[in-house]
This record gives structure tokens, sequence and C-alpha cells, in this order.
């Protein structure tokens, strides 16, 4: 124990034994991805040959169920576990390549539909989780990084209010495992309402990119349902993702005026630093796609590189989720998440069909 | 989620940003490998 703690202090200050550390988890999560990959084909071969009526289980779904059941049968060595969190880098990677696949104006035109209903959503969970907080009389510091997270952007925003409202580890800990638990469970119902409801692939992305809360998780329940609902999935929470800094900027002034937080001076320079930088990634390559700074076969193998980064981030997001250790954090405050989702996810399904009514999605 | 989470989640809160600036920069030098032919045609 005392050797593999030192082992990681000295990884932690080398920056190339930290790039060798990751390589095992890194290719524990492509090794997952990729016999994902290879499963869905192999059923699907098997199926047609012998005239199977199989359902299609996409790659991602695989990715997910084998992540899951590694994480939640056997105990993974720490070797693993530096290159296992690397899955939100690849998630990021992602994105930014994703651009790429964005023609200008048609981001332009979802991403302002998007960026609409981001704003109302925000203000209907905001208000809804500090009013659910309130009634289960959750800690107040607990019901704001629980609004936060589930109006924004799950454990990144809950990350960043953290610091800026002066917040307890423990309720950190609480507000992330109960939005990582609703988020896999999102996995699963997501795309079974949208199918039984017949969405069509840009209503249903923009519903999941409302409506799941972590980013991974969001892109994740996108893929499941099609290609192009995960794009417009991802455009969705990219869209959410960018308020992060004026919800945390809110609560962190809030928590000032009661003395319970440090005062923010400079306001922008508060908001830039919260402010997700890989979105200027993404809306860079869409720009530098739309100057034609690209050839089509050059666009198709960005677009591939993006989903082989989705491919191990999908394989991550299935590895870092226990149950065992998620039952462990409580069960009032991941009562309060789960009502508050359900909530937000009818909300938000309610704004989407609207939506589509208004502009024709 | 392992049960270290939160103390890993609070020491790098401040370095999540560095996190997506390596996102941009590895997708840019991936976006001039490609436009170069250095990629070329990647399979999926």
């Amino acid at each position: 124990m005392a050797t593999s703690t030192s082992l990681s202090a000295v990884a932690r200050e080398n920056p190339l034994l930290k790039a060798v550390s990751i390589i095992p988890g890194v290719l524990l999560l492509a090794g997952i991805g990729y016999a994902a990959k290879v499963l869905e084909r192999t059923i699907n071969t098997y199926a047609k040959t012998h005239h199977w009526t199989f359902p299609n289980i996409e790659y991602v779904l695989w990715a997910i169920i084998i992540g899951l059941f590694i994480s939640n049968t056997l105990t993974i060595p720490k070797v693993f576990q530096a290159g296992i969190d690397t899955y939100e880098f690849w998630l990021k990677l992602g994105i930014v390549l994703l651009g790429a696949r964005f023609v200008l104006a048609d981001m332009m035109k979802l991403g302002g539909i998007s960026l609409a209903l981001v704003v109302v959503e925000i203000t209907l969970s905001l208000a809804l989780m500090t009013l659910l907080g309130r009634l289960f009389k959750l800690k107040p510091k607990l019901t704001s990084l629980l609004a936060i997270g589930s109006a924004v952007c799950g454990v990144s925003a809950i990350i960043a209010a953290k610091g800026a409202i002066d917040a307890d580890d423990e309720d950190a800990s609480f507000a992330m495992a109960a939005i990582l638990a609703l988020g896999a469970l999102a996995l699963f119902t997501f795309p079974a309402i949208a199918h039984s409801l017949h969405m069509n692939d840009v209503s249903y992305g923009l519903w999941a990119g409302l409506g799941v809360d972590n980013t991974a998780e969001a892109t994740a329940a996108g893929a499941l349902y099609s290609d192009a609902a995960g794009k417009v999935a991802v455009l969705a929470k990219t869209a959410r993702n960018a308020m992060i800094g004026f919800v945390v900027l809110g609560y962190a002034i809030y928590w000032a005026g009661k003395g319970q937080a440090a005062v923010v001076t400079n306001k922008a320079a508060f908001l830039w630093k919260k402010f997700p930088k890989f979105i200027i990634g993404f809306l860079l390559m869409s720009l530098l796609v739309g100057f034609h700074a690209f050839t089509k076969p050059q666009v198709t193998s960005l677009g591939n590189l993006s989903k082989w980064a989705f491919l191990l981030t999908f394989a991550g997001v299935g590895l870092r989720t226990n149950f065992k250790d998620m039952s462990k954090q409580g069960l009032r405050p991941f009562i309060v998440g789960a009502l508050g989702e359900v909530l937000i996810a009818c909300l938000t399904l309610g704004l989407v069909i609207g939506a589509n009514r208004i502009w024709g999605l | 989620m392992s049960p270290e989470t939160p103390t890993k989640a609070s020491s790098s809160s401040d370095s999540w940003l560095t996190l997506d600036v390596w996102a941009v920069v590895i997708a840019l030098l991936l976006a001039l490998a490609v436009k170069f032919d250095i990629l070329h045609n990647v399979p999926w």
C-alpha cells in the first residue's frame, strides 16, 4: 500500500511517469470499446445468417454493459484507475472533433433552439430542485449542488460550484452520486420511452441533451438511439454546458451574500474560468469545415476519430459506475434527485414536443 | 464511482479547465494530421 502511494505521488510529479501511468487504463477502455464493436457486428451477422429476430444492440450499449459488469463484479486493480479517469478527456476530444460533422447553418439553427430551450430548462430545474430540497429538508448547500447538477451539466457543474459556494466534500459526493446513478438509469429509460413515442432523431437528441445531466451519459443516451440523435444530443448538451459559469456565479453571489462563501470580485474573470473551453474547439472545428478547410473524405475521417474517442468514453461510463458505492451515499439525496430528474425529464419532453410543433424539428 | 471520487474531484477542481484545453489542442493536431494526409481514411 505504502509502495503504491509513493509510486502514485512520484507519478503525479513526473509528467513522463504520469503519461505512462495512464496507459493500462486507456488500453482497458480501448479493449472494452473494441470488444463492444466486435460483439455488435458478430451478433448481428450471426442473427442475420441464422434468420433470428434479435434486437440490434449498438456498440454503445455493449461498451457500457461490459464496463458495468467489470466494475460491479470485479475489483479493478489500482494500476488501471489513472487511465480509466481519462474518459472525460476522450469525451471532450470526441465533442471537439464532432464539430466537424455540423454544417454551420444547422448548428446555428439547432444551437439557437437548444439555447432557448436550455434557458427554460435551467430555470425550471433550479426552481424544482430547490423546492424539493426544502420539502425533504436537505442541507441548503447540498440542495444548491443538486440544483446546479441537474440544471446544467452534472458532475462538472458540481465540481465547479463546490469551490465557488464553499460546499462540503460530503455534499458534493452525495450530489455527484445521485446525478451519476440517475444518468445511468436514463441510459436505459430515455431510448425506450422515445421509441414508444416514435420520436424523430432531432427531437430525441434534443431531449437527451436537455434531460440527461452528465455530458458522457447524455452523449451515450443520444448515440443509443441513432447516430443523428447522438449528434443533436451533444449539441444541446454543449449549449447547456455553456451556461455553467452564469449559474455557478449566481449561486456564488447568493452564498457570498449570506456570508457563507468567498465574494466574487471579478465577475468576468470568474465566468471565463468556469466556461468549458472545449466548446470553443467544437465551434472552431465547425467553422473550419464551413470554410472548406477539409475535403469530404477528411470530414468523414474527423467524424470517425470522434466516434473512436466516444467509444473510450462509453467504456469509461460503465467502468466508473459502481452501484454498491453509490448505495453507500444515502437514500434521501437520491430520492430528491430521482424525483427531480423524473419531473425534469417530463418537463423537457414537453418542451421538445412543443418545440417540434413550433419549429418542425 | 469509487469512494475516493469526491477527494479526487475536489483536488482536480482547478485542473479540469486544463483538460478542456488539452482536448482542443489534441483535436486540432488530429485535424492537421487529417488535413495533411498523415492520417487518411480513418476507418470505423
